[in-house]
């Protein structure tokens, strides 16, 4: 008995122990990378001046806000285009849910960099001078994850029934919209909102095969030129991606204690 | 019940709709997203399978696949797929392990935060990590001079970063936190009460493996391995930030064509390779979702 309670106590402290000192050494490891400078000498030492020096790039706020730009256009189409049909899914389509659930998977089964060469070849030369091909590709990329989580969120919600009521109580439809259907399922939708955001934020592959230059590929082609630089601004974006991800975790837990709390 | 409700409704007629008519009425809400993804998906993929069959003179022709077979295309194939092999072997293992641990004995919040550190390692991996690992073991990176102050030089030993094994490590940091991801629930699965009552009913430990969490657990590791094969073969953003072309993997091979390395006679050798990706990734991914669909009926 006491060897049990024994093991109970020691493997998962191992466990963490490892995993964190493996997750640790590289990102450890970038951030002090990042703070290397040297002097005339040749000599190292360690200064904010790498910072400084991402911060005198013109480049560095054009790219960060073109990408905001696309990230937060792609949330809106997402949103609209998904909440919508996953909320009719679940109040009247039933029937052609499993339908719509294959399509939206497919995505995820397409290897991005096919996806890529079809939108090179098939895209109007019109919209591929627009940067706002990205987003429209971004929606896409992120639609297995964003019709996944809308579904599960609107699955635990008996939004048919609470609909019924609304209306049986005389409310007409975008009253049974804006004051019942989106306060239920707006745990839901933020986790929709925010996983769009940080995908769109990160995509490299399909940006980089459509030749267009947002934050994640300027950050390659600084790396040719400054290769602490760019580790500067890995740093950077990983820390950032981790504070996004993790707002996405806490409104989708708070999304599962309220449909918890609804049943 | 659904009649009366529907009757109320004024979206759908009161009188005479046959079923069918009342069914593509039910639909029509659903045509704007079917419409994006006809649009923005299917037909992208579509013209890449068409004009895969072409030859440079827009004829019908099989020559880019007869190309793609043959070197050097046919030599990243084979590396892309031992990398989605490797990749897959070297992360599924431990990943497996470590989520039975964390489900087994951690505290739900610590569940949580496992959740949401994978999810940031697996998912905005890419660039910023292979620039971590540059930072880390490149040849001047931290963990390379903090080992030779101890004494170990690992670039004496023939290990370099921007090589085969070199990528497999790096893609080990999102492959691992994915097989989190996607096995937690499997391990999570199995009950606890199944546990005592084999347990209760005499099971030694070995047998309760054996005969009830292995059988249970199979399923999902298999179709875990599968999606992260598929996840290791077509990544592309962590390998070209690391390699400088020094290895032939097919997702940087069609990057140099699109970027206009293309030799004249092979217009539509990009579009071939592509659909070979879409293939081989499609025998790992459609078996992966199938039986995560069957999975998710006991899990729940």
């Amino acid at each position: 008995m006491a060897a049990i309670i024994k093991r109970k106590s020691i493997t998962l402290p191992v466990a963490l122990a490892l995993a964190g000192l493996l997750v640790f050494l590289p990102f450890g490891s970038a951030t002090e990378f990042s703070f290397r400078s040297f002097s005339d000498d040749g000599k190292m030492h360690h200064s904010l001046s790498p910072y400084r020096w991402i911060l005198a790039q013109p480049e560095f706020l054009s790219h960060l806000l073109l990408s905001f730009k696309l990230a937060a256009f792609a949330v809106l189409i997402t949103l609209l285009l998904m909440v919508p049909t996953v909320a009719w899914l679940h109040l009247k389509a039933q029937s052609w849910r499993p339908l719509i659930e294959i399509l939206t998977i497919l995505p995820l089964v397409i290897p991005v960099v096919a996806l890529s060469i079809g939108a090179q070849a098939a895209f109007p030369s019109w919209l591929q001078s627009s940067e706002y091909e990205l987003s429209f590709m971004y929606v896409i990329l992120s639609m297995p994850f964003s019709f996944r989580i809308l579904d599960i969120g609107m699955q635990a919600i008996p939004l048919k029934t609470i609909t019924e009521a609304a209306r049986g109580l005389g409310a007409n439809w975008p009253k049974v919209i804006i004051y019942v259907i989106a306060p239920v399922i707006s745990g839901a939708v933020a986790g929709a909102f925010f996983l769009t955001f940080a995908l769109s934020l990160g995509e490299f592959t399909l940006t980089s095969l459509l030749h267009w230059d947002t934050f994640p590929t300027w950050v390659t082609s600084v790396s040719q030129q400054n290769i602490i630089g760019a580790i500067a601004l890995s740093v950077f974006s990983l820390a950032a991606a981790f504070a996004l991800l993790l707002t996405i975790g806490f409104f989708t837990s708070r999304a599962r204690k309220q449909s918890e709390e609804a049943e | 019940m659904t009649t009366q409700f529907q009757a109320s409704n004024k979206g759908v007629p009161r009188q005479g709709g046959t079923f069918i008519r009342r069914n593509l009425l039910i639909a029509a809400p659903l045509i704007p997203l079917i419409a994006y993804l006809a649009i923005f998906f299917f037909w992208p993929m579509l013209v890449v399978l068409l004009e895969s069959f072409k030859n440079n003179n827009k004829e019908w022709s099989l020559i880019n696949f007869t190309t793609i077979i043959r070197n050097p295309y046919n030599l990243a194939f084979r590396n892309s797929i031992t990398l989605g092999l490797i990749s897959a072997l070297t992360a599924s293992i431990p990943g497996a392990i470590f989520a039975y641990v964390i489900e087994l004995r951690g505290s739900p919040k610590l569940k949580k935060i496992i959740a949401s550190l994978s999810g940031v390692l697996a998912n905005t991996g890419g660039v910023p990590l292979a620039f971590m690992f540059i930072a880390a073991f490149g040849a001047q990176g931290s963990a390379i001079v903090l080992l030779k102050h101890l004494g170990i030089d690992l670039y004496s030993g023939g290990f370099s970063l921007f090589s085969f094994s070199g990528i497999v490590v790096v893609y080990m940091y999102f492959q691992i936190p994915l097989m989190v991801i996607v096995f937690s629930p499997a391990v999570h699965g199995v009950r606890r009460e199944w546990r005592d009552a084999a347990k209760n009913l005499g099971a030694t430990p070995l047998k309760f493996w054996r005969a009830i969490a292995l059988p249970l657990l199979f399923p999902s590791f298999a179709a875990s391995f599968l999606l992260l094969f598929a996840s290791g073969f077509a990544a592309y953003a962590t390998a070209r930030a690391m390699t400088v072309g020094n290895i032939a993997l097919v997702p940087l091979v069609i990057g140099t064509l699109v970027d206009g390395n293309v030799q004249i006679n092979q217009a539509n050798v990009g579009k071939s390779l592509a659909i070979g990706m879409v293939v081989i990734s499609a025998l790992a991914m459609v078996p992966y979702l199938m039986i995560q669909k069957r999975a998710r009926k006991w899990q729940q």
